[in-house]
C-alpha cells in the first residue's frame, strides 16, 4: 500500500527564478500595503532567544540592553510578535512547497569534496556569523536587502552590496565546500 | 478543583475561578484522545470480528497507548485537585445531576474496557511480554474463542468512548458561569477533536513503522531497538490510508462544529458575542486562528488530502499538527473561557 | 487613501499576527519554489554557476518597488507610513560584510535556512542553531559595541533623498540596472558555468516575445512612466482641501471645552489621545494628566495612528490651532483642540472662581461640582477673598515611580518594527 513504500517520485525542478522572484515581490508588496512594513527573519529568532533567556534568567535578560529591546513593554507576551508569526509561516510555506515538489528529504546539502562533519561545522559557523552580522546591520537579507531594497533605503543598498562583496570575496577560499 | 454549578451572580467570584493552569487542558486533551482511541479500536474490532490474533495498530497499539495516556491524564487531574486525599469520596455516591460524578464513574469504566481490548491482541503486539507471562496468551485465547465476547468488548469501547469524549466537553459546558463554555456544541466538538487526534496518532505510528529507505540511520536504529525489545512483528500498514481518510472526516466535522459554536455565540446574547469575539479578533485570535484553525485543522486536512491522492509522501507532519492543534484547542478554550464574563457586555 | 491598512487601523495587533502568518506562508513558499532551501544552489551564485540568488532577489525588489510606486502615486498607499529602517551606515557596511561571509561559509541566510530546515535539510537546522549561538554572543558583547552599532546615524533616508534625484527616476534606473544585471548574469552562466539559456531566460535562443521577456518589457515600461510621474511620497508639501478645512475651522464642532475634557479624564475614557504641543521644559513643569508631549516642530513625524482621535492643546489657543491645521493637512481626520488651551484649563478646571455670596443656588451647586473636579486634578478652588490670590500654585507633578530595588523595569516602549 501506502505511498511511502513506493520509491518516492523524483524531485521536481525549481521554479523559473524570474517568476519565483515575481511571486516573492508580490508577497513583499502585499506586506507593504496591508501592514506598512516589509518582511524579516532574524528578528524572530532574537525575540525567541530574548524570551527564553528572560524565562531562564530574568535578571540577566532585563539587565542586557540588547535583550530588553526585544522583550517589549511587558504588557503582552513578547512571542506575540509580527516577525515570530511570519517566520512560523515561512516554515509552513517552505514545507508545503517542498512537499508539493517532492523535495522533503532529511539530507545535507554539500559539495562532494567536504565531509559531513566539516559541512555541519561550517554551517554552524556561518550561522553564528549571520547572527552577528544581521544584528549589526539591523536586519538580514529579508529585512534589509529585500525590504529596504524595494524602498530604496540607503542603508539597505549599502548593506546589500557589502553582502555580495563579502561572499564573493571569500568564495574562492571555500570552493572545497561547494564545488 | 471545586465544582461549580451556580450561575454568575457575584462578580467577586471572578478572580477565584481564574485558576486553571496547564493541568485541566492537558487532561481534557488526553481524555479526548483516549476516547477517540477507544472508539476507533471498538469500531475496528466490530468490523473485523477477529478469531485469530493480529498485530493491529488500532486494536493493540491504540488501547495500550490509551491506557498509558489516560493514566497520565488522571495524574494531571489529580495534580489539579486541591484536596488530594479526598479523591476517594467521589466514588462513595453517584449523583445523576453532577458531571463530575458522571466523569469519575466513566473513568472507572474506561480502564477495564481498554484493558480488555488491549488484552485481546496483546501477545501479538508485545510477544516478549507474552512469552514471560503465559497468562496473557490464555486470556487472549479465551476472548478470541468467544465471538460474542469480542463484539461486547467492541460495543463497550464505542459506548464508553463516546461518553468519555462528550463528557470532556460537557465538563466545561456545565460551568454556566462562563459564557464561552455555555454551549451544547462543546461536547460533540471535543468528541470529534478527540477522534481526529486519535486517528492522527495511529496514522503517525503507522508512518513511523513503515520501512522507508530515506529515513536517516539514527531513526531506523531507534525503531529497530524498540521492535527488538518487544519482539513485535511489523504492523499491518494497509489501514494507513483509511486512517488518514477518517482523520480528514473528523477534522472536517470538527471545523464545522467550531463554526457552529461561534455562530451560536454570535447570534446569542451580548455576553456570548463578547465571548466569541475573544477568539475571533480578541486577545486569543492569533493563537486560535493560526494554531487551532490553520496549523491544527486546515494544514493537516490539505496535507492528508494530498497524501491520499498520492501527490506527496506520507509523513508524520499531519499527525503532529493534528495532535498539537487538539492540545492548543483545549488550552485556548479553557483560557478564553475563563476570560469570558457575563459582565463584559455591560462595559 | 487607506493603505497601509494596519496603520489606518483597519485591524488590530491580534489580527496582524494572523496576517503575519499568512504572509510568511507566501514568503516561505516562494523561497522554496526558487530553490533557496538548497545551500549548494545558493552558493552556486558565488561561483557564477547559477545566478539564481541575484535573479530572484532583484526581480522581487523591482516588482515590489514598481508596484509600491504605482500604488503610492495613484494615492492608494501612503508611502510615508511604510516603515523605513533608519540608516547607520558604517555598522551596516560592517554587518553586511560579516553577513556575506556567513552566507558563503554557512550557505544560507536566516530566511532561507528556515525553509531548508522545513524541508529536512540538516545543514539548515545546524545553521539555525549557529545563528542562535551568534545572537547569544552578540547579546553578551552588545554593551561594549553599542556605541559602534549606533554610529554614523543618517535617519530614515532613501537613495532619492541622498542623491537628490526624483524618486521615479531612481525607480526607472533600478529597473534598467536590474534588467542589465539579469542579462549579464545569463551571459556569465553561459560563459563560466557552461549553462545554456533555456526558454525561461531572457537570452533564450528565439526571437519570440516569451512570457519572461514580456514581463521585462512591462517592468521597463512602468519604470519609464515612473520616471516622469513625480514623487510618490506625500512629503512635507501636503495637499489639502482648503474649502473643507475652512469649513471645519469655522465650526466649533472640533473644539473641546476644558470642563468636558476633565469629565472625560475623570471617567477614564481612553478613546482619544491628548497631545501637548508645548516644548519639553514647559511639559515637565506641568501638563494635563495622561498627555503626550509632541512639540509643534515634531508633529510632522508619524506619532500616532491615523484613525486616532486626537485632542491638542498649547499654552493659549494659538499653538493648538497651528497644530490642528498641521495635523489636518497631514491626513489625521479626527483632530480636536482644547478651547482656550492650558490657560482655560487652569481657569476653569484647576482654579475655579467661587461665585459671589449672593449668587443663585444653581451657581453655588455648580461651584461645588467644580471644586470637586479641581481637587481631583490637584488644583485649588479660588474663594472670593478680599485679597486677590497671587498666582495660585500649580499642582505638583508626581515624580515617576522610582524603580523598586532589584526589579529593573522592563523597557517601557513598544517593540521596534524592524527586522
Amino acid at each position: 500500500m501506502s505511498a511511502s513504500t513506493e520509491t518516492p517520485p523524483p524531485a521536481k525542478p525549481h521554479m523559473n527564478p524570474y517568476w519565483a522572484g515575481f511571486g516573492l515581490g508580490l508577497v513583499l508588496l502585499s506586506a507593504f500595503v496591508v501592514m506598512g512594513r516589509g518582511l524579516g527573519a532574524s528578528g524572530a529568532f532574537t525575540t525567541a532567544l530574548a524570551t527564553t533567556v528572560h524565562a531562564v534568567a530574568p535578571a540577566h535578560a532585563e539587565g542586557n540592553a540588547f535583550y530588553r529591546e526585544y522583550l517589549g513593554d511587558g504588557t503582552t507576551n513578547p512571542l506575540k510578535d509580527w516577525l515570530v508569526f511570519e517566520v512560523l509561516g515561512v516554515f509552513v510555506g517552505g514545507f508545503l512547497s517542498g512537499a508539493l515538489a517532492n523535495r522533503l528529504r532529511l539530507t545535507i546539502e554539500k559539495g562532494p569534496r567536504i565531509s559531513t562533519l566539516g559541512r555541519l561545522v561550517l554551517a554552524f559557523l556561518g550561522g553564528a556569523l549571520m547572527g552577528i552580522g544581521a544584528k549589526l546591520a539591523l536586519g538580514c537579507t529579508s529585512g534589509q536587502a529585500l525590504t529596504g531594497g524595494a524602498l530604496l533605503n540607503v542603508g539597505s543598498w549599502a548593506f546589500m552590496l557589502c553582502v555580495f562583496g563579502g561572499a564573493y570575496g571569500l568564495a574562492w577560499f571555500l570552493r572545497r565546500e561547494w564545488l | 478543583m471545586t465544582e461549580f454549578t451556580n450561575f454568575r451572580h457575584n462578580p467577586g467570584l471572578d478572580p477565584a475561578v481564574h485558576v486553571w493552569g496547564w493541568e485541566i487542558p492537558v487532561y481534557l486533551f488526553l481524555g479526548g484522545l483516549v476516547a477517540g482511541l477507544m472508539i476507533i479500536a471498538g469500531v475496528r474490532l466490530m468490523i473485523m470480528r477477529p478469531t485469530a490474533r493480529q498485530a493491529l495498530v488500532c486494536c493493540t497499539i491504540g488501547p495500550l497507548a490509551g491506557l498509558a495516556l489516560l493514566s497520565s491524564g488522571m495524574l494531571a487531574l489529580f495534580l489539579d485537585l486541591t484536596n488530594k486525599v479526598n479523591v476517594w469520596r467521589l466514588y462513595l455516591t453517584f449523583e445523576p445531576t453532577s458531571p463530575m460524578s458522571w466523569g469519575s464513574w466513566i473513568l472507572l469504566l474506561v480502564y477495564p474496557a481498554l484493558l480488555a481490548n488491549a488484552l485481546t491482541h496483546l501477545p501479538e503486539a508485545i510477544p516478549a511480554l507474552a512469552k514471560r507471562v503465559p497468562a496473557f496468551v490464555k486470556i487472549s485465547d479465551y476472548i478470541l474463542a468467544r465471538p460474542r465476547f469480542v463484539v461486547g468488548i467492541g460495543l463497550a469501547n464505542i459506548a464508553i468512548g463516546v461518553a468519555l469524549g462528550i463528557y470532556t466537553g460537557l465538563l466545561l459546558g456545565t460551568l454556566g458561569a462562563r459564557p464561552l463554555w455555555n454551549s451544547a456544541v462543546l461536547g460533540p466538538l471535543f468528541l470529534f477533536s478527540g477522534l481526529s487526534t486519535a486517528a492522527a496518532l495511529l496514522h503517525g505510528i503507522l508512518v513511523l513503522s513503515t520501512p522507508d529507505n530515506e529515513r536517516p540511520e539514527f531513526a531506523d536504529f531507534l525503531l529497530s531497538m524498540l521492535t527488538r525489545w518487544s519482539e513485535a512483528k511489523p504492523l499491518d500498514i494497509r489501514i494507513a490510508p483509511t486512517l488518514a481518510q477518517a482523520d480528514n472526516s473528523f477534522l472536517t466535522i470538527e471545523l464545522a462544529l467550531i463554526g457552529l459554536l461561534l455562530i451560536g455565540h454570535l447570534t446569542s446574547t451580548a455576553a456570548h458575542q463578547a465571548a466569541a469575539h475573544l477568539l475571533l479578533n480578541g486577545p486569543y485570535a492569533a493563537v486560535f486562528w493560526v494554531f487551532v484553525i490553520g496549523l491544527g485543522i486546515l494544514m493537516p486536512l490539505f496535507l492528508q488530502h494530498l497524501e491520499l491522492r498520492h501527490r506527496i509522501r506520507h509523513t508524520i507532519a499531519p499527525s503532529l499538527l493534528v495532535l498539537c492543534g487538539g492540545l492548543v484547542l483545549r488550552f485556548v478554550l479553557v483560557a478564553a473561557g475563563q476570560a469570558s464574563h457575563w459582565t463584559t457586555a455591560l462595559h | 487613501m487607506m493603505a497601509p491598512f494596519f496603520k489606518y487601523g483597519l485591524f488590530g495587533d491580534e489580527v496582524s499576527l494572523i496576517v503575519a502568518f499568512v504572509t510568511g506562508i507566501g514568503f516561505g513558499f516562494f523561497l522554496e519554489r526558487a530553490g533557496f532551501g538548497n545551500a549548494r544552489l545558493l552558493a552556486a551564485q558565488f561561483y557564477f554557476r547559477d545566478l539564481r540568488v541575484l535573479k530572484v532577489m532583484f526581480t522581487a525588489i523591482v516588482t515590489a518597488m514598481v508596484g509600491l510606486f504605482v500604488l503610492a502615486r495613484i494615492g492608494l498607499v501612503d508611502l510615508s507610513l511604510v516603515y523605513l529602517t533608519p540608516t547607520f551606515l558604517v555598522p551596516q557596511i560592517v554587518g553586511g560584510l560579516i553577513l556575506g561571509a556567513g552566507f558563503i561559509v554557512g550557505g544560507y541566510c536566516p530566511g532561507t535556512s528556515c525553509v531548508s530546515a522545513a524541508i529536512g535539510r540538516v545543514d539548515g537546522m545546524v545553521f539555525l542553531a549557529g545563528m542562535i549561538g551568534g545572537l547569544v554572543g552578540f547579546a553578551e558583547i552588545y554593551p561594549h559595541i553599542a556605541a559602534f552599532a549606533h554610529s554614523t546615524p543618517m535617519g530614515q533616508l532613501t537613495l532619492a533623498q541622498l542623491f537628490h534625484i526624483p524618486y521615479g527616476v531612481l525607480v526607472f534606473a533600478v529597473v534598467v540596472m536590474a534588467l542589465g544585471a539579469f542579462v549579464a548574469a545569463e551571459w556569465a552562466e553561459m560563459k563560466i558555468g557552461g549553462k545554456q539559456p533555456d526558454a525561461g531566460s531572457l537570452l533564450a535562443p528565439t526571437a519570440r516575445l516569451t512570457p519572461v521577456r514580456r514581463f521585462a518589457v512591462a517592468l521597463l515600461a512602468i519604470g519609464l512612466v515612473a520616471a516622469f510621474a513625480g514623487n510618490p511620497y506625500r512629503g512635507p508639501f501636503a495637499r489639502i482641501d482648503a474649502r473643507q478645512l475652512a469649513l471645519d475651522a469655522g465650526s466649533p464642532a472640533d473644539q473641546v471645552a476644558a470642563g468636558q475634557l476633565a469629565d472625560w479624564l475623570i471617567a477614564g475614557r481612553n478613546d482619544f489621545l491628548l497631545v501637548d504641543v508645548r516644548d519639553a521644559a514647559a511639559f515637565a513643569q506641568y501638563h494635563i494628566p495622561a498627555a503626550l508631549n509632541v512639540p509643534l516642530a515634531n508633529l510632522a513625524a508619524d506619532f500616532a495612528s491615523r484613525n486616532e482621535r486626537i485632542v491638542v492643546y498649547g499654552e493659549g489657543g494659538t499653538a493648538a490651532a497651528q497644530a490642528w491645521m498641521l495635523l489636518r493637512s497631514l491626513g489625521y481626520p479626527a483632530v480636536h483642540l482644547l478651547a482656550g488651551g492650558l490657560e482655560e484649563w487652569k481657569a476653569t478646571v484647576l482654579f475655579p472662581k467661587a461665585p459671589a455670596a449672593d449668587a443663585p443656588p444653581i451657581e453655588q451647586i455648580e461651584f461645588a461640582r467644580r471644586s470637586a473636579m479641581a481637587k481631583y486634578f490637584g488644583g485649588t478652588p479660588q474663594c472670593t477673598g478680599a485679597s486677590a490670590p497671587t498666582a495660585p500654585e500649580l499642582p505638583k507633578l508626581l515624580p515617576p515611580p522610582a524603580a523598586a530595588p532589584g526589579a529593573t523595569p522592563v523597557a517601557q516602549r513598544k517593540k521596534k518594527e524592524g527586522c
